[in-house]
């Protein structure tokens, strides 16, 4: 589904990511974990164009993206959540949705008028059903600034799914919740996967990406130092050592 | 009517014009300081070609708005990718040369043994294609508040459409709105186009009501006025920056309570609604509230 070849992101002398090398198959959930500044916020950036790359590639289901502008890469099939929650704090949640549904008409539409004039008829559906998915029924009219800090991490969740993407990359999607939200967000993340989509997950909460991930590279440093299945990973002695410190 | 509310009417309609395009602009989050410079160029096109060239007026009022929002465009091609303080200073430093060419701009010619044009900073006078063709002053006003009615009507229709609804998501989080599919760059395009379209209609207009155009005629004032009128009256409807043309001539300035003062408490009012209400007094929310109240009443007449 996506490959990153050889991908690297320097600032200035920094290397933030450095010659970084990852598939992702079709269907998987994919964790990437690391310590704090091992840029895998960074390659998120990368990948859905905020940040330039430098040298190397970046692959989104045979289609080479790298120099794609952002705005086309949503509707290439790329939606994307935010470590800090970023809604529109000024709509309403039913506005905050229909800001997907651009994504749809970019995609689907080729005539001019429909593009920037259409109307929200076959939205209004698919609209209800992402909001029943999210558990926001009831909250449709309320603007998302005013929501609790839970409703709006499923808003932005809600948000992502309802364009439709075929690679949904979510960062940091627990930060902040209790043990009960955690529990919920495993079963959504799953069903999202379950579904079809290909989940790209950053995560620091180990018991949550320990549980749910297919495969988990680890970055250190801007570098890939293991790979492979959750067990793998947890034994690899690279990865110790970067969380741990060097074993005594 | 008597002649100085008609006055008043036809002032308030025509400064409308600067207000809503300083609107566009705020919508996709640009402050620009620059609108007045469109109006300008609106002015004197609109009134070269009815003096100079013989035009209709309609045909006129077309291609000063058409000439204002090219020049909005060429100058967006090089501000847009600014944001912020440094968008508003580039605008500024636009209006400022647009302003003080025209204090050099001299085009003279003879028309029907009277010798006119712009003339530089004298401005340009004698612009009296209305009271040639004996328009009385109501048709003027009328005229201003058809083309008003006309452009705010476009207006609302389009906020309700995609397009509408995208120059919000650009103004309230460009970098969210990127990624979510919207061309960032190609919607502020189209609303500076718009916005410096708007306010030469209501240059080209100023030009034949008040029968002559200076450089002083838009000058920093004119588009920090324009900037205040939608941040006083709200950003929620294009109704909002209307309502703050409305508080400030029609009620500061034309009933002369604090004659004097008017800035000063023109002034005031600003930073107090800054604080208390940052995005007007027709916000989005005070909108969203007025729609489902005549919502409601709408369904009980029924």
């Amino acid at each position: 589904m996506l490959e990153l070849a050889n991908l690297s992101k320097h600032f200035g002398g920094v290397r933030a990511v450095d010659s970084l090398n990852l598939k992702i198959e079709p269907g998987q959930i994919f964790g990437l974990i690391g310590p704090n500044g091992s840029g895998k916020s960074t390659t998120v950036n990368l990948i859905t164009g905020l940040l330039d790359v430098t040298h190397g590639s970046i692959t989104l289901a045979g289609e080479e993206i790298t120099r794609l502008p952002t705005h086309v890469r949503l509707s290439s099939g790329i939606a994307r959540t935010f470590q800090n929650i970023r809604l529109f704090g000024q709509l309403t949640v039913w506005q905050n949705l229909w800001v997907a549904e651009n994504a749809r008409a970019q995609r689907e539409r080729t005539n001019f008028f429909s593009r920037w004039m259409g109307g929200d008829r076959g939205a209004r559906a698919r609209i209800t059903r992402a909001l029943e998915f999210s558990g926001l029924a009831d909250k449709a009219d309320e603007l998302a600034a005013n929501l609790a800090f839970g409703e709006q991490r499923r808003l932005e969740l809600a948000r992502a799914l309802a364009a439709e993407p075929k690679l949904l990359l979510l960062d940091e999607p627990a930060a902040g919740m209790n043990p009960e939200e955690i529990g919920a967000l495993d079963d959504r993340i799953r069903q999202i996967r379950d579904s079809g989509i290909t989940v790209l997950l950053i995560e620091h909460h180990m018991e949550l990406i320990m549980a749910i991930a297919d495969r988990i590279a680890v970055l250190n440093f801007g570098q890939k130092i293991a790979e492979g299945t959750p067990a793998e990973v947890q034994a690899h002695p690279a990865v110790r050592e970067a969380y741990l410190g060097t074993a005594g | 009517m008597d002649g100085y509310l008609i006055t008043i009417l036809s002032n308030i309609g025509m400064v409308s014009f600067v207000a809503l395009s300083a609107y566009i602009l705020l919508l996709s989050g640009q402050i620009s300081f620059g609108q007045q410079a469109y109006f300008g160029i609106g002015a004197y096109v609109a009134g070269i070609a009815t003096v100079m060239w013989q035009w209709p007026l309609a045909g006129a009022l077309l291609f000063g708005s058409l000439a204002a929002g090219a020049a909005a465009g060429l100058v967006g091609l090089a501000t847009l990718r600014l944001s912020g303080i440094y968008f508003a200073m580039a605008t500024l430093a636009f209006a400022e040369i647009m302003r003080i060419a025209a204090e050099l701009f001299v085009y003279r010619r003879d028309i029907g043994g009277i010798e006119s044009g712009p003339d530089g900073v004298d401005g340009f006078r004698d612009i009296r294609y209305f009271f040639a063709n004996e328009f009385s002053p109501l048709e003027t006003c009328l005229i201003v508040y058809a083309l008003l009615a006309t452009v705010l009507a476009i207006l609302c229709i389009i906020e309700r459409t995609r397009a509408g609804r995208m120059l919000r998501q650009i103004g309230e989080d460009p970098l969210l709105a990127e990624v979510h599919g919207i061309n960032v760059m190609s919607v502020r395009m189209i609303a500076a186009l718009a916005a410096g379209a708007v306010a030469g209609l209501g240059g080209g207009l100023y030009a034949h009501l008040m029968t002559y155009v200076e450089p002083k005629s838009f000058d920093i004032m004119l588009g920090v006025h324009a900037l205040a009128y939608g941040l006083i009256g709200g950003l929620g409807t294009a109704f909002g920056p209307i309502l703050g043309v409305l508080i400030d001539i029609g009620l500061l300035e034309s009933t002369r309570i604090f004659h004097g003062y008017r800035m000063i408490v023109f002034g005031g009012l600003v930073a107090v609604l800054l604080i208390v209400r940052p995005r007007g007094l027709l916000d989005e929310v005070a909108v969203s509230r007025i729609r489902r109240a005549l919502r409601r009443r709408r369904d009980a007449g029924d």
